[in-house]
């Protein structure tokens, strides 16, 4: 591909994606077991409009919409950055113990506690948190090379991954409400949830501003970007933070929705190139974008099952991923 | 040295093990080109890593200027010195320009993506500079290897800092793209007033482009200065274990190898054994002494006495010299040395009896490391089909060999 149809491209993409994003949007606000016309919906959020509509669209649908541009947002953000920090193409939000912290964390909580659903988003979200912490700093030996985060993310993940399985064995009874929470999904999300982990989309976004020009210069390799004046563990340490942040987020309220921190920075990539001036935002705008339109797919298509969203990405993420592999020869 | 000194190391210092620097002490003199060379291994490429804080020396210090190189910030030292790295790393999908423009960070702040007058300014003169600017919307991965590496040099140009250090630049390189680029560098010496320094392999490279240079074997710094008057067949025997002349044609050394598995030539040894009536045999060598002077000798190798103490009743002396020619032998026999030594002719009653054996054998050099065990090299001698006619000569050759080696390290040392 030459850089003129690059940069043409990436003008393109930039300029579709907003529409993109608030075609998702409307669609989801529009689309379900009761289908409300685009002019309702103005009118709801504008002039009232009907009481059915509106309890309809402001309890369920735009809390749930709102949930969904979020935590596709700050996955997708968080895969992309890490992606850049680990020099690894297949690095995702799972590489560095996030999912499985928060599982963990998730069904002790259940096991524990099985009336506190409410605090249920705030555990995974600390369990995420701690859980990649431990990577890291397992992985620290006079600086954390990306393949020793990769390594001591693999050996967390199966720690915990059998932690995980042996409650699920033991205290069957009690972890049923977590099953679809692992699967990951965003039914009955709600006002609460949004509020729980708005601050911390929305900080982990605005964080990820500074973050471009650091990812960029990681980019060039250790050697190169030290050589050009950057404190690079420091750096990479905080990146990996802000990676968790983000993920941590979605893990809370979403539960482990898969793939989509690894297949939309992937496709991003492939469009626009390595450059995080454009990465990160698409990427962003993207992973929003296909959270929220396969959530509205997930709960219409199969109805009366509401399917977990999670499942339905990783089904479509699984072969795209594949395509992805085979058309990129050169990856990173 | 009458210029000025960039960047002093006083005796660094780093164990890994299989590999250490020994107390390299070296002053890079300032505005000029120097060159680092030296087989591999020796230490070069660490010693650039460890002066460009890539990475730590156990011991020892640096000074860039008169700074020890710690009290830079890691901003402030990469707009004083920057280097360019063996070209293994793959940079992302980027045009030459962005590329270029990264050079401009250590200039500012860790966030700010925006360029100043100043920073374009610099970008567009490291890309004329390096003759990339016509490349400036390409993707750094559609370019050559050549022009991928003078856009790499370009960025590094763009930090502005006044010392550039490099490993290997034309390593990967075809020979136009090489001078292409050793041209390059010249030019911005000339022009800029740049330091530089590079480890090069090409010892013809570093004597015509080079104002200066630094040899470095087993992790110390052994040789440095002019390169002209650096470059010697006693230099690269020592630095490289090569024999070979050299010659200047122009700035360009001119180093014809001698080829080692050819060099071969015949000696005689002269064996001349007495048995001698028990507890006598220290009077046949206090007259041996006195026959002297046959070290002088035209042609003259070597000399060994032997004295083998039988549980018979004699004793056995033996006094072996080896010659070049059998000629050179006979015409001691005529010297007037031998003649006084042997003015009583009559043989003293206790030597039994006395034999004379003369062998032509054949020298084989081969090279080979310190220590080797001499039973060894008969076997490999003989198993490599060269001609030795016996153990017993090849064990010659050996002692030839380490009187050889010897006189080296004297020489070097």
């Amino acid at each position: 591909m030459s850089s003129l149809t690059l940069s043409k491209r990436r003008k393109r993409i930039v300029w579709a994606l907003p529409f993109v994003l608030l075609l998702t949007v409307l669609y989801g606000l529009h689309y379900g077991s009761v289908s409300i016309p685009p002019q309702e919906i103005w009118t709801v959020f504008f002039s009232g409009g009907d009481p059915l509509y509106r309890q309809i669209l402001i309890d369920l649908r735009l809390p749930r919409v709102a949930i969904g541009l979020l935590v596709g947002a700050c996955l997708a953000a968080a895969g992309a950055l890490l992606q850049g920090v680990m020099r690894n193409p297949l690095a995702d939000p799972g590489v560095i113990g996030v999912s499985a912290g928060g599982g963990v964390a998730a069904i002790l909580t259940m096991v524990v506690w099985p009336q506190a659903g409410f605090w249920l988003p705030a555990a995974a979200f600390a369990g995420a948190l701690a859980s990649s912490l431990a990577v890291y700093f397992l992985a620290w030996d006079k600086g954390a090379s990306p393949v020793k985060i990769v390594l001591a993310g693999v050996a967390v993940n199966a720690l915990l991954g059998a932690v995980t399985s042996g409650l699920m064995v033991v205290y069957s009874d009690r972890v049923q409400a977590v099953i679809p929470w692992l699967a990951g999904g965003l039914e009955g999300r709600s006002w609460h949830h949004l509020r729980f982990m708005a601050p911390y989309a929305v900080a982990g976004l605005l964080l990820s501003v500074p973050a471009i020009k650091p990812a960029n210069l990681l980019l060039l390799g250790d050697d190169s970007a030290k050589l050009l004046g950057q404190r690079v563990e420091l750096q990479r340490m905080l990146l990996i933070l802000l990676a968790s942040l983000l993920a941590g987020t979605a893990v809370s309220v979403a539960g482990l929705v898969s793939f989509v921190g690894l297949v939309v920075p992937h496709a991003m990539r492939l469009l626009v190139g390595d450059d995080y001036r454009y990465l990160l935002p698409l990427s962003v705008a993207g992973g929003a974008a296909l959270v929220t339109l396969a959530d509205t797919a997930a709960r219409t298509w199969f109805d009366p099952i509401e399917l977990p969203v999670g499942i339905l990405l990783a089904c479509l993420g699984a072969p795209f991923f594949l395509i992805l592999l085979r058309r990129r020869k050169r990856l990173i | 040295m009458t210029a000025m000194t960039a960047i002093q190391t006083e005796h660094l210092q780093l164990d890994l093990g299989h590999f250490q620097l020994d107390g390299v002490t070296v002053s890079i003199p300032e505005g000029r080109i120097t060159a680092i060379v030296g087989p591999n291994g020796s230490g070069k490429s660490t010693l650039l890593k460890i002066v460009s804080r890539l990475a730590a020396a156990d011991g020892g210090e640096i000074r860039v200027g008169d700074r020890l190189v710690q009290t830079f910030k890691p901003a402030e030292f990469a707009r004083t010195l920057t280097m360019l790295p063996q070209s293994k790393e793959m940079f992302p999908d980027l045009t030459v320009q962005e590329i270029v423009a990264y050079g401009r960070s250590p200039h500012k702040r860790f966030w700010e993506n925006r360029m100043s007058a100043e920073d374009r300014e610099a970008i567009e003169w490291a890309m004329e500079a390096t003759g990339t600017e016509k490349h400036r919307d390409r993707l750094f991965h559609t370019l050559s290897g050549g022009e991928q590496q003078k856009v790499r040099i370009a960025m590094a140009l763009a930090q502005k800092t006044g010392i550039l250090l490099l490993d290997e630049p034309t390593t990967f390189l075809d020979l136009s793209h090489q001078l292409d680029v050793m041209e390059m560098l010249q030019r911005l010496n000339r022009e800029w007033g740049l330091t530089i320094v590079m480890v090069l392999h090409d010892l013809q490279q570093a004597a015509a482009y080079c104002h200066y240079l630094i040899a470095m074997k087993h992790g110390l710094a052994v040789a440095e200065g002019e390169p002209r008057k650096v470059i010697t067949p006693r230099f690269l025997r020592y630095v490289y274990d090569i024999d070979a002349k050299v010659r200047f044609e122009e700035d360009y050394p001119i180093i014809i190898p001698v080829q080692k598995a050819k060099e071969d030539s015949t000696m005689v040894i002269v064996t001349n054994t007495s048995q001698i009536k028990k507890g006598h045999a220290h009077k046949l060598i206090e007259r041996f002494d006195k026959v002297g002077k046959v070290e002088f000798m035209e042609g003259f190798l070597g000399l060994e006495v032997l004295l083998t103490e039988n549980t018979k009743d004699y004793e056995e002396v033996s006094v072996v010299t080896r010659w070049r020619r059998k000629e050179d032998f006979q015409a001691w026999t005529r010297s007037s040395a031998f003649k006084e030594s042997h003015r009583h002719r009559d043989i003293p009653d206790y030597i039994l009896s006395n034999k004379i054996t003369f062998q032509e054998v054949k020298i084989v050099r081969e090279p080979r490391t310190a220590g080797t065990e001499p039973a060894e090299t008969a076997q490999s001698a003989e198993q490599s089909g060269q001609a030795v006619q016996s153990v017993q000569s090849a064990q010659t050759v050996e002692t030839e060999e380490t009187a050889e080696t010897a006189e080296t390290v004297e020489k070097t040392g």
